[in-house]
């Protein structure tokens, strides 16, 4: 199993290592969990049955003054441990954005782009980030965008509206945007949006209320049925847990509560993130 | 008088789990150069705990199953909701409450430099909530 939404900001051993990290998880990121050794990481991931994790930077230094975790650290976490899938993140509004990526996916062996117009202050349809989101295409990289309501303070809301990507998806049908946290609150729009856009992927990191199962139950069964996952988006969705906000083993309960058929989940666990990353079945 | 705290890191490895701590705790008051006095024991954690039973499997499993019936994970619990200033939410009021349920410390006296316990009794440090890696203090007084 595939775990597509992790962070790496509680890493104790980065601490000491880099001046700003605790400032990181603190101040931006908003995380108030003790940090803990990287054993920790790699424990919760085996209670939950996960065999590899993506991790997510956040390059939010020009909106936030820290990163949340840089493409060195997340570049330098792959190298220890083959059960970790790292991607880049890069600043849209900066010029060399496209550039910067080019490196990262080149030099640091990164597979994916990590996004986040809230956290890092810039509009998702800015003609700036369309470069980005076509470097991508060009490296053919998979895009994971937060979309929904952010926790990090000081973030817009309104900046995590899914239909405010419907635009780049259009223009860049080359790739393929994973809208994080399912959109939440907008979960029929990033349903919507999946269900209309070959490109257009969801992933399951959302916990807004409640406990995981709760919340799972509503979402996916009251607010939208839990037959379109089923039926229409089989195919279209990864599973992410967002951990440290959350223990990947409470998400994957919540997910496995649904009653979705085993092909189905089979799909959300594994299958569909190895398509997304061009991993073949039993690399 | 002497008095010294140790903080000793102890990485869980599973959800739950007892872990048994004993060997440690006659480690640390045999270097602590107490000959007479007490031991206390304790977790610095809200969702582990400390306790003392005989020290065999089948009650470590009857422990931990007869406190998740208690207070299972599913129950209608307040402490489901986000926590500011955690940035994240907390739904693990069961863990919390079997370390109520089970106690936080755990003390006894040292005789003649050693720590005076039945034959039976095992000190375990009780994870709730893990896999975590977790301090549990221990602090030796006397003379």
């Amino acid at each position: 199993m595939i775990d597509f939404h992790t962070h790496p900001v509680l890493i104790r051993e980065f601490v000491e290592k880099y001046p700003g990290y605790e400032r990181m998880a603190r101040r931006v990121f908003n995380i108030g969990n003790n940090f803990q050794p990287l054993e920790t990481f790699f424990l919760q991931m085996d209670v939950a049955g996960i065999e590899k994790a993506v991790l997510l930077p956040i390059d939010c230094r020009r909106a936030r003054k820290d990163a949340v975790s840089s493409n060195e650290q997340v570049a330098e976490l792959c190298a220890r441990s083959d059960r970790f899938i790292g991607f880049a993140s890069v600043d849209p509004m900066k010029k060399n954005a496209a550039k910067d990526l080019e490196n990262a996916v080149r030099k640091l062996g990164l597979r994916g782009l990590k996004l986040d117009p809230a956290l890092q202050d810039f509009r998702p349809h800015d003609r700036k980030a369309m470069d980005v989101y076509e470097a991508a295409a060009e490296l053919k990289i998979p895009l994971v965008i937060h979309t929904g309501m952010s926790w990090a303070p000081e973030t817009l809301l309104a900046r995590g509206n899914p239909l405010l990507l419907e635009e780049p998806v259009r223009a860049v049908p080359k790739l393929n945007f994973v809208l994080a946290h399912w959109g939440w609150p907008w979960v029929w729009e990033a349903t919507a949006l999946a269900l209309k856009y070959p490109n257009v992927y969801l992933d399951t990191s959302c916990l807004y209320y409640d406990s995981p199962k709760e919340f799972y139950q509503f979402v996916f069964s009251k607010q939208i049925p839990t037959t379109v996952i089923e039926r229409s988006l089989r195919n279209k969705v990864v599973f992410g847990s967002n951990y440290p906000r959350v223990e990947i083993k409470n998400m994957v309960h919540a997910l496995k509560s649904l009653g979705l058929t085993e092909g189905c989940l089979n799909k959300i666990l594994r299958e569909n993130a190895e398509r997304l990353l061009g991993i073949r079945a039993g690399d | 008088m002497i008095i010294k705290l140790e903080r000793v890191k102890i990485q869980s490895r599973k959800t739950e789990e007892a872990i048994d701590i004993t060997a440690k705790v006659d480690e640390i008051v045999a270097h602590s150069g107490v000959k007479n006095g007490l031991v206390n024991v304790l977790t610095s954690h809200t969702s582990s705990g400390l306790l003392v039973t005989e020290g065999i499997p089948c009650l470590e499993e009857d422990i931990l199953t007869h406190f998740s019936r208690i207070f299972p994970e599913d129950a209608d619990y307040h402490h489901r909701r986000y926590l500011d200033f955690d940035g994240r939410l907390g739904f693990n009021a069961d863990a919390h409450l079997k370390s109520i349920l089970g106690g936080i410390s755990c003390s006894f006296p040292i005789e003649d430099g050693k720590v005076v316990r039945g034959s039976r009794q095992t000190i375990y440090f009780m994870e709730y909530d893990g896999p975590l890696e977790r301090t549990c203090l221990i602090q030796v007084l006397g003379e």
